[in-house]
């Protein structure tokens, strides 16, 4: 049934009705032919939030390249517009063909962050999908999740049909052909799930089911199929991957509004703490004859007037230099500007951006993440003071004003000493831009420094993944240190609401029980806790309570040898490569990037038979083992 | 080289707001490849300089911008390449060149014609009862202001002409722009508060069919020679 053309007159009563017309530049609108399969595409936010990521759309444009294929697109309605469907029944609908959720015959999730989880709860909820697998028979969409947070599926387990584990390029078309068949057969949802458990990379949550003693995770046990773990997948070679180029343009504003790039995937500088860094293992670049061409395209297809080069460090990229000279040169006659997110704290990195932003100057961000040589060495970031205070010279005597410092509180082995050493560096960056403001005869605004805060949560699959997480009087603390420091003209201090933090680090290292936490949470009325003034601590403090778990638990460092609930999930790298770095840690000893040929054993490239691919080199690693 | 524009804004984006319309005829420009003027400065952009904006909701029929090009191109050509890069909801009617002189549009239109569908509680006569709203030796609204007290004017000045022009569909010529806008929110309200048969109807009902320039007792289009060229 079609719902859209009966909610788009009532539009009128909610804010910003653009969420939810569709009909962009670029959108693909199939006939519904019976030998397509359809695939409603949600991301669990609003639409702003949800077409700003790459991610959806590379999906989106994959499956509908395949002919027998319809992919569209679903995001969680506001506050506004929920009541309003409540109110006059209507059921959640795919923005594209204006059909309702239950037409579709996969309902597919990309999970990006924790906090959205709830949300998506609501979205099945309003689809009028019972949110529990065990109540879904076949007539049902397949309800599938993916994405930066699925390797530690656990606390969604009981609300999936299965997981997709690694880059959607790899297997999703044979997962939706292999289930269209399936269908077509008749076969009944259990025989489906167990036929589709074979291909690689799927999850079938069901299948497996987690042992606990004395209220502790103890494993997980394989009662169903014929895997034990489920491996990661993952593109060999991106640059002859599909890039989307005939991408969607918005009529809303939405908070990246610009053509993508993905320059590179992957990111070998080993920080500790960092999920993506693990996760996203090995680096692999396009080359950049390839990447000007698709900078072509896209940009002739979508009109947009800004390219964002993006990747998890885009400083990186072997030949970033020449990339972005080529680019630059391109682009200056057609008034289309380059953006560079994600930049090294160097002076390399400010000379890119110098090259790319010959018109408005206004803010860099840097990334020292600790506040001193010694904290910065336990975490393997490899920034020294000296790189930092550079970098932002540099920037001073280039024109920019503003400077975004980020960095972490709760980090392990933290001291005072290193709350102490944010407020110098914040205060030394400021006092270099106002000397250099002072002594120049260029226009100059005011220098300003924000300083932005968040808490560190640790991750599955990092090497941080025992180490315990921050109580909320240590957060709170720490926060009150830097708030009555980091005061004075120039300087702005940002922080993170401690329990969201503390909220969503229970969730990261959740186990299954937590489902039933999270389904309480989302029935006491919680749909968008990711936007703070909407997150209610209480409910997930009385949740918890209410099933019987203790926050703190789940909060612990936990110890080498314990089972954890993500373990029957093969990222690729070896428990012992991130159990070696966690003990380095401690020792204060630095791991190097790979990319300068030294191999460190993560052994992602043996385990999965892959390469690091860097552009314009002939040869990746050498590998020592 | 000025150029100016008369296009529709029809259904499928009658909810994308003033800005966002700007950002998709810039964008359609792009991707037609056409040598449009920048404005100078930090921030180079394409100018579009369009007519009184139309509210969130509504569609208009006969919508009007200028652009500045480099170079001239056919009509022809400008038409048919600027509605394949545009979503098929903004549609480009006619262009014409106009002397870079020209006055604004901002300027010139002040009047606007809108069509609003009816809601009525039971049957009346239509015409009778539209004859007697527009009798009233006045017509008294309140104008809701943001940020600012509520304000009461007189909406009788400001209205040309009323007529039905089919069933419940109702045509109102009014005072548009900056020399005197009656919003059709206002219209809508004010007749619902003078007959009790008459339902409030919402921002959708309503069309914007025509955009007039009001010279003494007479009306041209933004096209119009006399207009352009004076």
């Amino acid at each position: 049934m079609k719902v859209k053309e009966k909610i788009e007159n009532l539009l009128y009563k909610v804010s910003n009705p653009e969420r939810y017309i569709g009909n962009e530049w670029n959108q693909i609108k199939k006939d519904w032919e019976s030998h397509r399969i359809k695939m409603a595409l949600a991301f669990p936010d609003v639409y702003e939030i949800g077409m700003s990521h790459l991610g959806l759309r590379l999906i989106y444009q994959l499956i509908n390249e395949e002919e027998d294929m319809i992919c569209e697109r679903c995001f969680a309605p506001w506050f506004d517009l929920e009541e309003l469907m409540r109110e006059k029944n209507y059921s959640l609908y795919a923005l594209e063909s204006g059909r309702e959720i239950k037409d579709f015959d996969v309902f597919a999730f990309t999970l990006q962050y924790e906090m959205s989880y709830t949300a998506i709860l609501n979205m099945l909820d309003l689809a009028e999908i019972p949110i529990m697998a065990e109540e879904r028979d076949e007539s049902y969409p397949l309800i599938i999740g993916g994405g930066a947070t699925v390797y530690n599926p656990e606390p969604l387990a009981p609300f999936f049909d299965l997981f997709y584990i690694g880059e959607a390029e790899v297997g999703l078309i044979d997962l939706l052909r292999k289930y269209k068949i399936l269908k077509k057969e008749s076969r009944s949802r259990s025989k489906i799930l167990e036929e589709l458990s074979e291909i690689p990379g799927v999850y079938v949550p069901s299948f497996f089911q987690p042992v606990y003693n004395n209220g502790q995770f103890t494993g997980i046990k394989k009662v169903r199929g014929n895997k034990e773990t489920v491996n990661r997948q993952i593109v060999k070679n991106l640059d002859k991957s599909f890039y989307p180029v005939e991408m969607i343009v918005p009529y809303k504003d939405i908070v990246h509004n610009r053509a993508y790039l993905e320059i590179a995937r992957g990111c070998t500088h080993g920080c500790r703490f960092c999920a993506a860094g693990m996760s996203y293992r090995p680096v692999r670049e396009r080359s950049k004859e390839n990447l000007v061409e698709l900078a072509d395209e896209i940009l002739q297809s979508t009109g947009y007037e800004e390219i964002s080069l993006t990747s998890l460090s885009t400083a990186d990229h072997s030949e970033i230099e020449e990339l972005v000279k080529i680019l630059a040169e391109r682009y200056q006659q057609k008034n289309i500007s380059i953006s560079l997110p994600s930049l090294r704290v160097d002076e390399f990195s400010v000379e890119l951006a110098r090259e790319v932003q010959r018109v408005r100057k206004t803010g860099l961000t840097f990334a020292p993440e600790a506040g001193t040589q010694r904290l910065r060495d336990v975490i393997n970031k490899g920034v020294k003071e000296e790189n930092l205070y550079t970098a932002v010279r540099a920037a001073f005597n280039a024109g920019w004003h503003r400077i975004k410092l980020y960095f972490m509180i709760g980090l392990p082995t933290e001291t005072e000493a290193d709350l102490a050493g944010i407020v110098n560096m914040a205060k030394k960056v400021l006092k270099i831009g106002k000397d250099i403001r002072k002594n120049t005869d260029k226009k100059m605004k005011p220098i300003e420094v924000q300083v932005s805060v968040g808490t560190f949560v640790p991750k599955a699959f990092t090497p941080f993944q025992w180490v315990r997480m921050n109580d909320k009087m240590e957060i709170e603390k720490k926060q009150d240190y830097l708030r009555r420091n980091l005061r004075g003209r120039g300087l702005k201090f940002s922080w993170n609401d401690p329990e969201l933090s503390l909220i969503e680090g229970l969730i990261a290292r959740g186990d299954r029980r937590l489902a039933s936490v999270i389904k309480e949470v989302w029935k006491q009325g919680s749909r968008f806790d990711g936007w703070s003034q909407h997150f209610k601590a209480k409910r997930w403090f009385e949740a918890l309570e209410d099933k019987g778990y203790d926050l703190n638990d789940y909060l612990r460092e936990r110890d080498y040898i314990e089972k954890l609930p993500w373990q029957h999930i093969n990222m690729g790298i070896d428990l012992e490569f991130l159990q070696k770095e966690c003990e380095k840690a401690y020792k204060r000893e630095l791991t190097e990037d790979c990319r300068q040929g030294k191999c460190h054993g993560c052994n992602i490239c043996f385990n999965f038979d892959v390469d690091l691919v860097l552009a314009g080199k002939e040869e990746g690693i050498i590998h020592e083992n | 080289m000025k150029i100016r524009i008369e296009f529709s804004k029809l259904d499928g984006v009658k909810y994308i707001s003033h800005l966002e319309l700007m950002d998709t005829i810039r964008r359609g420009l792009r991707r037609a490849n056409f040598p449009v003027s920048y404005s100078k400065g930090y921030n180079p952009h394409i100018q579009l300089s369009l007519g009184q904006p139309l509210a969130v909701g509504m569609v208009g029929m006969a919508e009007y911008f200028d652009l500045d090009l480099e170079k001239k191109i056919e009509i022809d050509k400008f038409i048919s390449g600027l509605n394949q890069s545009l979503p098929p909801s903004i549609c480009i009617n006619k262009a014409r060149y106009v002397p870079d002189d020209v006055k604004s549009l901002q300027a010139v239109v002040n009047t606007a014609v809108y069509l609003i569908k009816m809601d009525f509680k039971k049957n009346i006569d239509e015409e009778r009862t539209l004859n007697g709203f527009v009798n009233f030796p006045e017509i008294r609204v309140v104008r809701r202001r943001r940020n600012k007290k509520d304000r009461i004017y007189d909406l009788k000045p400001m209205l040309y002409n009323a007529s039905v022009r089919d069933d419940n569909i109702w045509e109102f010529t009014v005072s548009t722009g900056s020399s005197g806008n009656v919003r059709p929110s206002e219209i809508i309200k004010a007749l619902s508060e003078r007959y009790d048969e008459i339902n409030e109807v919402p921002l959708v009902n309503v069309i914007r069919e025509e955009m007039l320039v009001k010279k003494g007792n007479k009306f041209y289009k933004p096209f119009d020679d006399s207009i352009v060229r004076s």
